[in-house]
């Protein structure tokens, strides 16, 4: 008996983890925030890497891991793989998406680029964009370091965005 | 029959390990599962270039003692399965039935939120789902 849940309730929660951790829980110390959620994200993706390397064969090296996140666990968690898959071979990877599902329907206001600099107005707002979304990158983020951990791999993994809905996350192995 | 089955950690801590005889020689079949173990680590860092493929996750037959027989399957997430049984005619396509069933038990005990990883596995659901499959062990032909 599968049960489903409709994707805009899942997107609604994201939305509603961030905005409550950081004005809610921590309104005092918003920068408590993103670990938070960072290990809320580590717990799942723990536990989803369990259920989504069931019936695989075992992985022989870290580039297989990889790319089971990249095609196979991106395509059960948001429909699609990985666009992209960028590696230094010295255990930094970046993992390109192109159309991140949880960032497609948010929108930044222009209206909100503080007066006073107005030189470069696409520049700002930008800036205003990857900062008010990189805090909805953390759960994603957690996500990807949670099941890299569960298959023998630790790491640190980050995000940036570019332009949304697009975005990146550097996956760095911890030697 | 069955005897015993054991769920071990990736640093080799014991996760669920549970006994299905009534006699008192639960320490014994710890014991046994415990030098599996070791059993387990060689198969997988020394493959035989004869045996079947280092990738799956269906271990075989780990080592025969003088009354049982020793079953080991290793997850992608390092997780390891023991399961010992006094059987002498069990077929290998039952028994990688049997922990393919043992997996998807396990995975939903996992992902409890409530389960902390690395601990031991404390849901009154997963045993009696695994006293169950274990009851049917070999008793039906193979479907």
């Amino acid at each position: 008996m599968v049960r489903e849940v409709a994707e805009s309730c899942v997107e609604s929660l994201m939305a509603e983890i961030v905005s409550s951790y950081c004005k809610g829980v921590y309104a005092n110390k918003p920068e408590l925030a993103a670990p938070r959620i960072e290990a809320i994200g580590f717990q799942v993706g723990h536990r989803l890497s369990e259920r989504y390397t069931m019936d695989r064969p075992r992985f022989t090296d870290h580039l297989e891991a990889i790319k089971f996140i990249c095609k196979d666990f991106w395509s059960d968690l948001f429909k699609k793989q990985i666009d992209n898959l960028k590696t230094n071979h010295r255990g930094t990877f970046v993992l390109q998406d192109d159309w991140f599902r949880w960032l497609a329907h948010m929108s930044v206001d222009p209206s909100l680029v503080t007066s006073g600099s107005i030189q470069d107005p696409s520049a700002m707002a930008e800036n205003e964009a990857a900062q008010a979304t990189g805090l909805h990158l953390y759960f994603p983020c957690g996500i990807i370091r949670g099941a890299l951990s569960n298959l023998g791999i630790p790491c640190a993994v980050s995000a940036d965005i570019s332009n949304l809905p697009a975005c990146s996350f550097v996956v760095r192995i911890k030697v | 029959m069955i005897v015993c089955l054991a769920v071990v950690g990736h640093q080799n801590n014991p996760l669920y390990i549970q006994s299905f005889t009534e006699a008192d020689d639960a320490l014994k079949l710890h014991h046994i599962v415990h030098c599996s173990l070791d059993v387990v680590d060689e198969r997988v860092n020394n493959p035989k270039k004869s045996g079947p493929t280092i990738n799956e996750a269906f271990l075989g037959l780990l080592y025969p003692t003088e009354n049982y027989k020793v079953y080991g399957y290793l997850t992608n997430t390092k997780v390891k399965f023991i399961l010992v049984t006094t059987d002498l005619d069990v077929r290998d396509a039952d028994v990688r039935n049997f922990f393919r069933r043992f997996h998807a038990a396990y995975v939903d005990a996992v992902t409890n939120p409530f389960h902390v990883p690395g601990k031991k596995i404390t849901s009154k659901i997963f045993a009696e789902r695994v006293s169950t499959m274990v009851k049917s062990f070999g008793l039906s032909p193979a479907s």
